[in-house]
C-alpha cells in the first residue's frame, strides 16, 4: 500500500519550472524526510499533494484516491505558513478545526483536552491565540494538524521556531505515530532533524528528485573513506601505506583519508601489528555531507535548467 | 454540507462578538433616530435663534406702514429668537436720494434688507421691492419671513380697498381639507394626519434602507473576514480540511444569517418605535416573505462578488478600490428612491428592477409603496436574480479558488479571466 504516489508531476510559475517531472512513492507506514535547498520545490510539491495548487501535468494518488478532496479527513497537513484565528481561544480553534475535518463532537470533547495536555498548552486553553508565544502557537498548529488522528501526516518545516525541548517533544510524538502505523512526510532543511528521525529521504533540487532512498541503504552505499584513530607509538608509517591518501594529525588523534578502493579493515590490521590502537572509528557520512555533496554535483551537472 | 454549516457557525459566532459589529448594530438606529429627531426640531422652529435683522421700509403708497409695523411687532413677540426690526424710512423730500442712501447702507451691512412699496401697490399692480446685498444662507430664512408677511399685508389691503372686510377675508381663507383613507370596509375609514402620510412615504424607503444595510454592511464583514484569513495565513490550514467552495459557501451563509438577525432586530425596533409614536404601519406577511427572498438572493449576489474581490486582495484598502463600482450600483436606488416611490410602476422603477444588482432594493421599495405590483413581475425578477446569483457563484468560486492562495501582486483582469476557463 502506498500513501502517496506522484507520477510525472510538473508545475511552472511563469518561466520558472518549480517542479519538473517528479515521480515518487511514499509507502504507507514510512517516515519520510523531504529535503532540499531553499526554493527547490518542496512546498510546491506538498501543496500539489494537498490540491492547494494544481499540477500543470502528471497524476497524484493520495491514500488510494485520485483526489485529495475525498481523503482530506484522513490527512493532517501543517503548512509552512502557519495560521490560526487570532481572536479565538486555543480550545475553540482546536475544536473548530477538528469539526471541519469531520471529527465527531464526542471525540472532540475527549481529544481537545488530551492534546492540549500533551503539548503543555492546557493552562492556555481559554486564552486567545494571539496571546501565545510563537513556539506555543507552533505547538497549537501541530495539535490542529493531528486533531483528526490522520493516517497521513504532511508537515512542512515542523521544527522551525521551536526550542530544543519542544523539538524533542514533537519528535517523540512523530515517532509514536509511526509506531501506530501512520505515514509521515515532513520537509526540512535541518539535516540533523532528518537524520535522527526518518527512515527514508527524498531529496529534491531545482524541481527534480535527485535521491529517493532509505537512510540505511544510503549510508552503506556511500561508505566513508575517512577513519579517525587514536594510536600509541610511532605512527609515521601510516602516511607511507599505499591505501592512505592523506593524514591530518592533532596530538595522538589523527584523521586518515583512504583511497576509494581501500577497506578500513585492512588499515586496522596494519595498525595493530605496529602500534597500540586506543580508538578506531570509521566515520559515517552525515546526511549533511551527503546533502551538500549531492546538491553540488546535481547543480554542476545541470547548470542551465533553472536560474540559480 | 456539515462542513459548510460548521464554517457558517464559526463565522456567525465570531463576527457577532466583534466590537465593530456591535457598534455597527447599535450605531445605525442611533444615527437614524438622531437625524429624525434633529430634522424634526429643525423644521419646527426653522433653526436656532439668529441676531435680529434690521429692515427699513419706504412706503411710497403711504397706505400699508401701520399694518406692516403691527405685523412685525406681532412676529417679533411670537419669535423672540428671530426678530425682524422694521423702521419707516420717509421718502420725503427726495425719494430717489433716500433709496440710494439706503442701498449704500445695505452694501455696508449697516442694515440687512430694505423694502420699498410702490405708490400703487394697493390700488393698482405696483410691486413690493425687497433689496438685499449678497445674502448669507442664514439671512434667507429671515428674508422669506419678510416676504411672506408683506405679501399677506398687501393682499389684506387690496381686499379692504375693494370693500372686503378682514372677517370675510378670514372666512374665505379658511379652507379645511380632510384626508380620509376609505380602508377596505366602510367602518375602517380613518382620517389621516400629515404625519401618517409622511410615514407612508418613509416606510418603503426604510425597507430599502434595511435591504441596503443588510446586503452592503454584511458584505463589508465578509470582505474583512476573507482578507483577515488571508493575512493570518490561516487559509492554507482551512483548505487542508475544506474545499475552497465549502469555505466560501460557509462564510456567505454565516454572514447572511447575521444579516437576517440584524435586519430583524432593526425592523422590530423601528416597528416598536413607530407604535410608540402612534403610527400604524401595515406590514403584510407577503411583504415579509418577499423581503426575505429578495434579501437572500441579493445578499448571495453581492457577497459572491465580494468574496471574489476579497480573495484577490491583500489589504482592505486594495479591496475597497475594487468595491467602488459595486457600491456605486447599489447606491443608485438610494438616490432615486423618491421618484421610485412616487411612481412604483413607472418605466424607471420597472427598468431598474431588471438590473440584478439593484433588483432586491428596487423591488422591495416598489412592493412597500404600492400593493398592485403584478405577481408575474415579482416571480420574473426573482427568477432573473436567482439565475444571476448562480452565475455569480460559479464565477466567484473559480476566482476564489485560485485567488485565495495568491499573495503579493494582485493578478490582472486577463489572468482572472483565464482562471474562469480552468476546470
Amino acid at each position: 500500500m502506498e500513501a502517496i504516489r506522484l507520477e510525472q508531476v510538473c508545475k511552472s510559475f511563469g518561466d520558472v519550472r518549480a517542479v519538473d517531472h517528479v515521480c515518487a512513492t511514499i509507502p504507507a507506514g514510512s517516515l519520510y524526510g523531504f529535503l532540499g535547498p531553499n526554493g527547490a520545490g518542496k512546498t510546491t510539491t506538498i501543496r500539489m499533494i494537498m490540491n492547494i495548487l494544481q499540477p500543470d501535468s502528471g497524476t497524484l494518488r493520495i491514500l488510494g484516491d485520485d483526489s485529495v478532496e475525498q481523503a482530506k479527513a484522513r490527512i493532517g497537513y501543517m503548512p509552512e505558513e502557519r495560521g490560526l484565528y487570532r481572536k479565538m481561544t486555543v480550545a475553540k480553534v482546536l475544536r473548530y478545526f477538528g469539526a471541519i475535518k469531520g471529527v465527531a463532537e464526542q471525540d472532540l470533547a475527549r481529544r481537545v483536552p488530551a492534546w492540549l495536555e500533551r503539548l503543555d498548552l492546557a493552562a492556555w486553553a481559554n486564552k486567545k491565540t494571539e496571546e501565545l508565544s510563537k513556539g506555543m502557537q507552533q505547538k497549537l498548529q501541530f495539535a490542529v494538524t493531528v486533531i483528526n488522528e490522520p493516517q497521513l501526516l504532511i508537515l512542512d518545516e515542523p521544527f522551525s521556531g521551536l526550542d530544543p525541548l519542544n523539538v524533542d517533544l514533537l519528535r517523540e510524538i512523530i515517532l509514536e505515530m509511526r509506531q501506530q502505523g501512520k505515514t509521515v512526510l515532513f520537509s526540512t532543511h535541518a539535516m540533523h532533524d532528518a537524520e535522527k528521525l526518518c527512515d527514508s529521504v527524498l531529496l529534491i533540487n531545482r524541481g527534480r528528485i535527485i535521491l529517493d532512498e532509505s537512510l540505511a541503504a544510503l549510508r552503506s552505499r556511500r561508505r566513508s573513506h575517512t577513519v579517525c584513530a587514536e594510536l600509541e607509538g610511532d605512527t609515521s608509517f601510516i602516511e607511507r601505506l599505499p591505501m592512505v591518501t592523506a593524514v591530518t594529525a592533532e596530538a595522538n588523534r589523527m584523521e586518515i583519508r583512504l583511497a576509494d578502493t581501500a577497506d578500513p579493515q585492512e588499515l586496522l590490521r596494519a595498525m595493530v601489528d605496529r602500534v597500540r590502537v586506543q580508538d578506531f572509528e570509521i566515520k559515517v557520512p552525515s546526511l549533511h555531507e551527503i546533502f551538500v555533496d549531492l546538491v553540488r554535483s546535481s547543480n554542476a551537472e545541470d547548470p542551465s535548467s533553472r536560474p540559480a | 454540507m456539515r462542513k459548510i454549516l460548521q464554517v457558517a457557525l464559526r463565522e456567525y459566532v465570531e463576527t457577532v462578538k466583534t466590537k465593530t459589529f456591535i457598534i455597527g448594530l447599535l450605531m445605525v438606529p442611533v444615527i437614524i433616530g438622531g437625524i429624525i429627531l434633529f430634522a424634526g426640531r429643525f423644521s419646527s422652529d426653522q433653526g436656532g435663534p439668529r441676531p435680529p435683522m434690521r429692515v427699513p421700509v419706504t412706503d411710497l403708497s403711504s397706505a400699508a406702514w401701520p399694518q406692516i409695523q403691527a405685523a412685525f411687532d406681532q412676529h417679533n413677540r411670537s419669535h423672540p429668537g428671530k426678530k425682524v426690526l422694521v423702521e419707516a424710512l420717509e421718502a420725503q423730500p427726495n425719494p430717489d436720494a433716500v433709496q440710494a442712501e439706503a442701498k449704500t447702507r445695505l452694501r455696508e451691512r449697516q442694515i440687512d434688507g430694505y423694502i420699498v412699496l410702490d405708490k400703487d401697490v394697493v390700488t393698482g399692480s405696483g410691486k413690493v421691492w425687497l433689496y438685499s446685498y449678497k445674502p448669507r444662507p442664514a439671512d434667507l430664512d429671515g428674508l422669506w419671513t419678510v416676504e411672506g408677511i408683506l405679501q399677506r399685508i398687501v393682499v389684506d389691503e387690496r381686499c379692504k380697498a375693494r370693500g372686503i372686510t378682514p372677517e370675510v377675508l378670514a372666512e374665505i381663507r379658511s379652507v379645511s381639507v380632510e384626508r380620509v383613507d376609505v380602508g377596505s370596509t366602510g367602518e375602517a375609514q380613518r382620517v389621516e394626519g400629515r404625519d401618517v402620510i409622511g410615514a407612508k412615504m418613509m416606510v418603503p424607503f426604510f425597507f430599502m434602507y434595511l435591504m441596503f444595510m443588510g446586503v452592503a454592511g454584511m458584505g463589508q464583514h465578509l470582505l474583512s473576514s476573507i482578507i483577515e484569513e488571508k493575512n493570518s495565513r490561516v487559509i492554507e490550514v482551512l483548505l487542508s480540511a475544506l474545499s475552497p467552495f465549502e469555505l466560501m459557501a460557509g462564510k456567505i451563509l454565516g454572514l447572511g444569517a447575521i444579516g437576517l438577525t440584524v435586519i430583524s432586530l432593526w425592523a422590530a425596533g423601528a416597528f416598536a418605535a413607530a407604535r410608540g409614536q402612534g403610527l400604524e404601519m401595515e406590514v403584510t406577511a407577503g411583504l415579509g416573505i418577499c423581503f426575505v427572498t429578495y434579501y437572500i438572493l441579493g445578499f448571495l449576489l453581492f457577497s459572491s462578488i465580494l468574496a471574489a474581490i476579497g480573495s484577490l486582495c491583500n489589504t482592505i484598502k486594495e479591496a475597497q478600490g475594487l468595491m467602488m463600482p459595486v457600491m456605486m450600483v447599489s447606491i443608485v436606488p438610494m438616490l432615486a428612491w423618491f421618484k421610485l416611490v412616487q411612481d412604483p410602476n413607472g418605466t424607471l422603477a420597472r427598468g431598474l428592477s431588471f438590473v440584478p444588482p439593484m433588483t432586491s432594493m428596487v423591488m422591495i421599495l416598489r412592493l412597500a409603496s404600492s400593493p398592485d405590483i403584478r405577481i408575474g413581475e415579482i416571480l420574473f425578477t426573482i427568477a432573473l436574480l436567482a439565475a444571476t446569483v448562480l452565475g455569480a457563484i460559479w464565477v466567484a468560486a473559480k476566482v476564489f479558488r485560485t485567488g485565495i492562495l495568491m499573495y503579493g501582486k494582485r493578478p490582472g483582469l486577463r489572468e482572472v479571466l483565464r482562471w474562469l476557463g480552468q476546470s
